[in-house]
């Protein structure tokens, strides 16, 4: 079959594609961890603006303390905490995921696979 | 005076509908002499809309929502769009694109008699809900009971021309779907053909258009006045107006089976219902101040608990319908791995899928808030790991999917289709090795130019090139990826590739930007007539001769005690450079510059979309 044979060139594409960035993922910079991880905390002076974007005083705060606790060797997970001890958990954009947030992670995959459960026994695999 | 003509002229248009709607003979009327009474009262709305808009342009403050919300030396266009920069007037807005598309469904002339006088009786009882909430919750017509003669002013955030045209925009894209709703409706009670779903298609691609237009502006208006650099933060707000887009889309995908003899009316009704009352649920979490806090929404609860009941009634009355009076079983889906509708509906499940996901998202930290009184933020990050992975598989399908047939499951010239996607993957891999790597940007760089590709590949063999206006109705669908294609580019380069430049600055400093030099000229404030502006003046490629000069700074309105910041944005077709003015520290003006590449194929690309919108309209 013509479509088949299109499919498994598509699908090693992508496989292949994945495999080669998964490999270079990994090099980052300080600075650069600092922007992505001051890219998920929220403003907490501002309007739904991200501590990275804003120049508010409180941000170039957090944003000080976030670079000092990275270059101390202090992991991403070590300073969230930190933050949502301080600050309570509005300061993450993204929710923690623990007992209370596990609805909001779930859901969209659970939705997801029933999707998949519905298409696959609704699709006719006989070949026409 | 044209406040009290204008809240007799909302009463009486109310008047005209509960007549319309609670009347027993109204459906043994003329058609003529009920149009009559829908034309009627939509003039006497609009008539009621334009008479809070000449109060605010003479600047009347004896309405009490005229000095809360203007200032006579506002600029007139600002007078004008401060009409619906504010709660009352912007329901009453609302209620006036209600009876405009209520005003032009009328005229519609291929359906039958009975049919259209069921959906504008419908159309009446979703008037009599909102006007009962303006008139008793919202009235912009009270008289102000002191005498003044100055006002308090207008959010200096609103004056801005993009956001005076935005509501209006958007406000119709959603209240379009009224229109949607009451058709879906009157096709469940009236269940004789699928005519209706000819005449739902049309206005649902209308509102759709609309409804992107209206994003298009709010997104464009953030990214050039907010100044921080990006046009999408997925803001409560915006999420609102972002779920009936999708789920919009689904129904006009799904109105496309139709074609294919493949109704599938269920579904089709379920998502009109489904359109409509997010609209109004998105009214409700806007209006209602429930977004900011709930203890805000507490404080004032009255009007936050009429607009849930009219989400109620509306959804409620919707979905019963749609439960009691089930369209019959049509034909069962020839579903093939893998043709036209199984694309589709695999399309449209994903498409709800991110619909219910952003949903729940900007609910969420208000479920918790209730039950826990803690408060948490749901934002970008939650979004960008959840919605835009569920979209993917859906948009590698759309670049296929026009192709498809609908009986069987082959593709016609597949291996052009597989010879282009390897060439495209190797090309697209090959420039971000050389240039930056990252790897959503290269699935957004791939799928982009893929959906492209495919779409120009499939054009091209499938058709003859003419330049007809029925050719380009039968490559519509094509045209509309294309522009899918185009914004997933822009998308990906401004939000990936971006690179931030920062400086500290003395006037006449020379720095550079992207190999080009840069002068910071001066600093400087001049007073306008509504507000004080401060101005960085930079003069951007000084080396040449016909270097362009840009500013960027702040704006203060003293009526409201506000700062807004400006922009200063160089435009280039492949990329803006965006000047943002920081504050002053030891004498040196702090200056970010943000390199955005392509932001303009994103505008482009809807663009396209909204033309694709009203090329469909035309089609059958």
């Amino acid at each position: 079959m013509k479509s088949s044979h299109f499919f498994r060139i598509l699908h090693m594409t992508i496989l292949s594609f994945m495999f080669v960035s998964f490999k270079i993922y990994a090099l980052e910079n300080t600075d650069e961890r600092v922007k992505n991880l001051t890219l998920e905390l929220r403003c907490m002076t501002c309007q739904n603006q991200s501590i990275y974007d804003s120049d508010a005083e409180f941000s170039n705060d957090i944003k000080k303390i976030v670079k000092q606790k990275l270059l101390e060797g202090k992991s991403e997970r070590d300073i969230k905490i930190f933050l949502v001890d301080r600050y309570g958990e509005y300061i993450l954009f993204r929710p923690l995921m623990n007992y209370n947030n596990i609805f909001l992670w779930s859901f969209p995959f659970i939705l997801l696979i029933f999707g998949l459960f519905f298409v696959l026994i609704k699709i006719k695999t006989k070949k026409v | 005076m044209s406040s009290l003509f204008g809240f007799l002229s909302l009463i009486f248009a109310t008047g005209i509908n509960f007549y319309l709607f609670f009347s027993r003979y109204i459906l043994r009327f003329q058609s003529q002499r009920f149009n009559f009474f829908i034309r009627l009262s939509s003039l006497l709305t609009l008539l009621s809309f334009f008479s809070l808009m000449y109060a605010y342009i003479i600047s009347d403050f004896s309405n009490y929502n005229v000095f809360q919300n203007s200032h006579s030396n506002k600029p007139l266009i600002y007078k004008i769009s401060g009409t619906w920069g504010n709660h009352e007037g912007s329901m009453l807005l609302w209620l006036s694109t209600l009876s405009i598309f209520s005003f032009f469904f009328s005229f519609t002339k291929n359906i039958e008699d009975d049919f259209k006088k069921l959906t504008l009786i419908i159309q009446s009882f979703l008037h009599i809900l909102f006007s009962l909430f303006i008139i008793f919750t919202s009235n912009p017509f009270l008289v102000n009971s002191i005498l003044v003669n100055e006002g308090l002013g207008l959010n200096p955030i609103l004056q801005d021309p993009g956001l005076a045209v935005h509501p209006p925009v958007l406000y119709a894209g959603y209240i379009g779907y009224s229109i949607v709703f009451s058709i879906a409706i009157a096709g469940l009670f009236q269940n004789k053909d699928d005519e209706w779903l000819y005449v739902a298609k049309k206005w649902s691609l209308i509102s759709w258009t609309f409804l992107t237009g209206g994003i298009a502006l709010g997104s464009y208006w953030a990214y050039y006045e907010l100044g921080w650099g990006g046009w999408w933060f997925w803001d409560p707000v915006e999420n609102i107006s972002l779920m009936p887009w999708i789920a919009g889309l689904a129904l006009v995908h799904s109105l496309m089976m139709v074609r294919g003899e493949q109704a599938i009316k269920k579904w089709i009704v379920f998502l009109s219902i489904l359109c409509f009352s997010l609209s109004v649920f998105g009214t409700f979490l806007v209006r209602s101040g429930i977004l900011t806090s709930v203890h805000s929404f507490a404080a004032d609860a009255s009007r936050g608990i009429f607009i849930l009941l009219i989400f109620f009634i509306v959804t409620g009355f919707g979905f019963l319908v749609f439960l009691l009076k089930e369209p019959k079983k049509s034909n069962s889906l020839n579903l093939l791995f893998i043709n036209k509708v199984s694309a589709l509906v695999i399309n449209n499940i994903l498409m709800i899928i991110a619909t219910l996901t952003i949903l729940l998202g900007t609910i969420y930290p208000i479920i918790i808030e209730v039950l826990y009184n803690k408060r948490i933020s749901v934002g970008g990050p939650y979004f960008n790991s959840t919605v835009i992975p569920i979209m993917i598989p859906g948009f590698l399908l759309m670049s296929i999917a026009p192709i498809l047939s609908w009986q069987t499951n082959k593709i016609i010239n597949s291996k052009k289709y597989a010879l282009g996607f390897i060439i495209l993957s190797i090309l697209v891999l090959i420039q971000s090795f050389f240039l930056e790597f990252n790897t959503w940007g290269l699935v957004g760089l791939l799928l982009g130019f893929w959906i492209i590709l495919a779409s120009i590949i499939a054009i091209c063999s499938s058709y003859k090139v003419k330049f007809t206006i029925k050719f380009f109705q039968i490559i519509n669908p094509h045209i509309a990826h294309i522009g899918v294609g185009i914004a997933i580019i822009g998308i990906t380069c401004s939000s990936i590739f971006q690179t931030e430049l920062d400086f500290n600055l003395n006037e006449g400093d020379k720095f550079n930007v992207n190999g080009k030099m840069v002068l910071f000229e001066e600093i400087a404030t001049t007073n306008q007539i509504n507000f004080q502006s401060l101005r960085g003046k930079f003069l951007f490629d000084i080396e040449k001769d016909e270097s362009r000069k840009i500013e960027a700074g702040k704006n203060y309105y003293p009526v409201s005690k506000m700062i807004t910041s400006e922009a200063g944005i160089l435009h280039q077709w492949n990329k803006d450079i965006y000047f943002i003015l920081g504050d002053q520290k030891n004498n040196e003006w702090f200056v970010k510059v943000l390199i955005n590449p392509f932001v303009s194929f994103i505008w482009l690309g809807v663009i396209i979309m909204m033309y694709s919108g009203l090329i469909a309209v035309t089609r059958r």
